[in-house]
């Protein structure tokens, strides 16, 4: 019955880590091509979310809808921080383009608190189940994992086939030889910018896919912290590695889950969330040369 | 000791902004509140001050320090109210577990340090905010979600007239005992090899090694020394004096973004400039507060990305370049 | 006795071997120079010395202790001062400040305080000539300066022993003249054994060293006598290859040994 249970709750764990992956793909395109750390992270899952909040709610759109629109409106968002922000800093010390981020996501906690209030919200899909064997999994989850793997997926072969794709990985291995090749690194770096920030406002929607519920300004500071945790885990700079970083850490989230459950006396869901930050300390005890081994 | 006291002229500015701080709450009536809430500000400051300005490292989650000093005050009094001959050494005793938890988070930090630089250092130290916060909600410990209330045990303990003269007066009065303290730590280490030590590590940390210095045990003891503080304030200004404390009350990351702009504002790395951030910040806060409440993130947000770009050395880091060469220099630090 | 003894010292950075068993000895107030084309191990080889690495093999002895396996900065106390082939001054610090922390943390540590490391510093920015720069910040110094204030950094620390790394690299002839005679300056002043250590500049060695230690592919060549190092015939292939040069090379050597004593 407990693996049942188990089996249930690690597919659910494999479902949301496709989510997770896609994510800090973003996060890691952007450190891998431009050097910066988005510690603003969380905050442009949190925009996605909204953005599917509303268009479904105010405007009756299936979230499917909303995906393309999450890009539109995170590479916008992306173009803009960008060009009024991050250019800027690209040359100044690291410490800079911390704080930048960080106070552009506290930012815009207070516009969605300022435009939304600051309650918790939530929608419902209402798409009906798939039952299988261990466990029933509502539709709207395997639509986001097919979603993030499908992006994922449509990414590898961007960045493998396509020149521009290809002039981004050539940037991200070796910036002047790039440019001596002829590619336009300025722009590559704004572009992966705003691709960066555009797939982590996708994620938001495909995450509300999952989770409908507890959508609220201050939702993003516990995913950029995820975030990291899985950027550690699947490598620093490459995209790829997160993806699959992501799917292990969304199993031994709900695997956790599981077993916390079964404690007496206690909150499985905080402690769930605590988990991050002691994998975190865990996976720094364990690679003691560093992190940018992996 | 003739060049020691040149020396420490740049205390002097500080030290006599929070005399006349102190002279307008207490002497002019319902300025008092006001007046607290800056040095409240300074106080963070200037501990902020020592961790970023002095290692280099920037700490997103410094509000485990201040929340770990609310708890540590906190669980002190809950615990510790019942044994009523231990009259005033109850808040003796929850400065003590303040440190104590302070320390715990500042080793912490440390051992991070060892592994982490930049950028991830300061996410894995916001990690420590979420990972903690959510930890005694989830393990149900320290009240758990639910939080402590002990106003009521404080009062049974001591008394009401001396809880509202604790609350009232000697709670404000300590944060600007320890922003006075911050600001003469943070000149002391400057000026000794500790300050050295670490100047030279922020710059360059492997060259720093070979001349001879223990980088770790360096960025421990600022670590240790900024956190004591950081926790001296919670335990006071919010343990004491409020009489109650919740994990989401206290984990708040929106203060370290205060320190942040306390400290960017009027300069980081400065003596004076977390005491003229403070104030600018501080008084900005109350009279938003009045007008716009609810708001302050809002427009301070962009105010530091705008200080960033434009002008990273802050007021105080300006006002340094304008006055070189001249006879007040020696003033501002 | 020796005052830095290494014995079979090996660095390998996964497949490949940096430092190749190599064995010396170097005596106080000896000046010896160690040479190799670039890629030989030169700078790995004092990485070793000054624990930035740890060797895989073989042991570093130093005043005889076993530092081997000590970490860089305990190095510092005990009397072993680093240059850089591209200098790392503390750049927001001004050179004042950047030599008194030489002075704070190397031999005298325990002993001063940070007044009279101040002091100490001030003689060490006299001694290099950069008294005109004593306030100004470190990062604003042209490379050369700053080649002068790492050395002044260096001496500051009372070192017993100071390895110099390509200290003369982008000099011209004449400034590479005087910095030889300041070397030698240095080690009868401060009664300290040096290590210079060059690539090709072999106007530095030739004038200064007692001693040479040829390196090449990680390995120890040769170690000889100055003359005698320089115009062994296996350095001279290692440099030229086979080649019909090498009378060029003996007479332009043997110029520079010669010049030494003038």
């Amino acid at each position: 019955m407990f693996f049942t249970l188990l089996a249930g709750n690690l597919t659910h764990g494999l479902l949301l880590g496709g989510v997770y992956g896609l994510a800090t793909m973003g996060l890691s395109l952007i450190f891998g091509v431009i050097n910066v750390v988005n510690v603003g992270h969380g905050q442009f899952i949190m925009v996605g979310a909204f953005v599917t909040l509303t268009m479904f709610t105010a405007l009756g759109l299936s979230p499917v809808i909303a995906l393309p629109a999450a890009l539109i409106i995170g590479m916008a968002l992306g173009f803009f921080f960008f060009y009024t922000v991050i250019r800027r800093l690209i040359k100044a010390p690291e410490l800079t383009s911390l704080l930048a981020t960080f106070a552009m996501g506290i930012l815009l906690e207070e516009i969605a608190k300022l435009i939304f209030g600051a309650d918790f919200r939530g929608y419902n899909w209402g798409l009906g189940k798939i039952t299988l064997p261990i466990t029933t999994i509502p539709m709207s989850k395997v639509y986001a994992f097919i979603g993030s793997t499908a992006i994922a997926l449509f990414l590898y072969l961007w960045f493998s086939k396509t020149r521009l794709g290809t002039a981004i990985r050539s940037v991200m291995e070796d910036r002047e030889g790039a440019r001596v090749c002829g590619v336009n690194v300025d722009w590559i770096y704004a572009l992966s910018f705003a691709i960066g920030i555009g797939l982590t406002v996708m994620s938001g929607v495909l995450l509300t896919m999952f989770i409908p519920v507890g959508i609220n300004p201050y939702m993003g500071g516990v995913y950029t912290l995820k975030a990291f945790v899985i950027a550690v885990l699947g490598g620093l700079t490459s995209p790829y590695g997160a993806f699959f970083a992501g799917l292990i850490f969304g199993l031994i989230e709900n695997g956790a889950y599981t077993l916390f459950a079964l404690i007496p006396g206690v909150a499985p869901f905080s402690l769930t969330v605590s988990l991050a930050f002691w994998m975190l300390f865990f996976l720094l005890l364990i690679k003691p040369t560093g992190l940018l081994g992996k | 000791m003739k060049k020691t006291l040149p020396k420490y002229y740049p205390l002097i500015p500080v030290f006599a902004a929070y005399l006349i701080m102190f002279i307008i709450g207490f002497s002019m009536p319902g300025m008092w509140q006001m007046v607290a809430l800056l040095a409240f500000y300074c106080a963070l400051g200037q501990s902020w001050n020592i961790f970023m300005g002095m290692t280099g490292y920037v700490d997103f989650g410094y509000v485990t320090f201040i929340a770990l000093g609310t708890y540590g005050m906190s669980l002190g009094i809950t615990y510790f109210s019942q044994y009523e001959w231990l009259g005033i050494g109850i808040i003796g005793i929850g400065i003590l577990f303040a440190m104590f938890l302070a320390s715990l988070s500042a080793l912490l930090e440390a051992f991070i340090a060892l592994r982490l630089r930049g950028a991830y250092f300061a996410i894995a130290c916001i990690g420590i905010n979420e990972g903690l916060r959510h930890f005694i909600e989830g393990a149900k410990i320290w009240g758990g979600s639910e939080g402590l209330i002990y106003y009521g045990a404080l009062v049974q303990a001591l008394g009401r007239t001396t809880v509202n003269q604790l609350t009232s007066f000697w709670a404000d009065f300590s944060v600007f005992i320890i922003a006075a303290l911050a600001a003469f730590l943070n000149m002391y280490f400057m000026r000794s090899k500790i300050g050295y030590a670490l100047t030279a590590v922020r710059e360059d940390e492997d060259a720093a090694k070979v001349m001879g210095i223990n980088a770790n045990k360096y960025k421990t003891i600022a670590f240790l020394t900024s956190g004591w503080l950081g926790a001296g304030v919670g335990a006071m200004a919010w343990g004491l004096k409020l009489g109650h404390v919740y994990p989401d009350d206290v984990f708040v990351i929106h203060y370290t973004v205060e320190c942040i702009v306390v400290v960017l504002l009027g300069g980081a790395g400065t003596l004076l400039g977390p005491v003229v951030g403070g104030l600018i910040y501080g008084l900005s806060k109350y009279w938003l507060a009045v007008i716009m409440p609810g708001f302050q993130l809002l427009i301070f947000a962009p105010i530091i990305i705008i200080i960033i770009v434009i002008a990273p050395e802050g007021v105080v880091g300006l006002l340094k370049s304008k006055l070189k060469g001249t006879k007040l220099e020696m003033f501002i630090e | 006795m020796a005052l830095l003894k290494l014995e079979n010292v090996t660095k390998r950075f996964g497949g490949l071997v940096a430092v190749d068993k190599i064995s010396l000895e170097i005596k106080e107030g000896e000046l010896i120079g160690i040479v190799g084309p670039n890629g030989s191990g030169k700078t790995t080889l004092f990485n070793v010395i000054s624990g930035v690495y740890r060797p895989e093999e073989g042991k570093v002895i130093f005043d005889g202790k076993d530092i081997t396996r000590l970490p860089a900065f305990k190095r510092a106390p005990l009397g072993l001062g680093r240059t850089f082939q591209i200098p790392r001054p503390f750049s927001s610090a001004s050179v004042r400040e950047n030599v008194a922390i030489g002075a704070m943390f190397g031999t005298l540590a325990e002993k001063v305080t940070v007044d009279d490391s101040l002091e100490i510093a001030d003689r060490y920015i006299d001694m290099v000539g950069l008294e005109a720069y004593r306030d100004k910040a470190a990062g604003t110094l042209t490379p050369v300066e700053k080649k002068l204030m790492e050395i002044a950094r260096a001496l500051a620390m009372r070192p017993k022993l100071l390895l110099m790394d390509e200290a003369m690299a982008g000099m011209n002839p004449k400034d590479i003249d005087n910095m030889v005679t300041f070397i030698k300056k240095i080690k009868d002043e401060e009664k300290i054994a040096i290590v210079s250590m060059v690539e090709h500049i072999m106007r530095a060695v030739a004038g200064l060293a007692e001693r040479v230690i040829v390196i090449n592919q990680g390995a120890k060549l040769v170690d000889a006598k100055t003359e005698e190092a320089l115009t062994d015939p296996r350095v001279i292939e290692v440099y030229l290859g086979h080649s019909k040069d090498e009378s060029k090379w003996r007479s332009e050597v043997w110029k520079e040994v010669k010049n030494k004593d003038e």
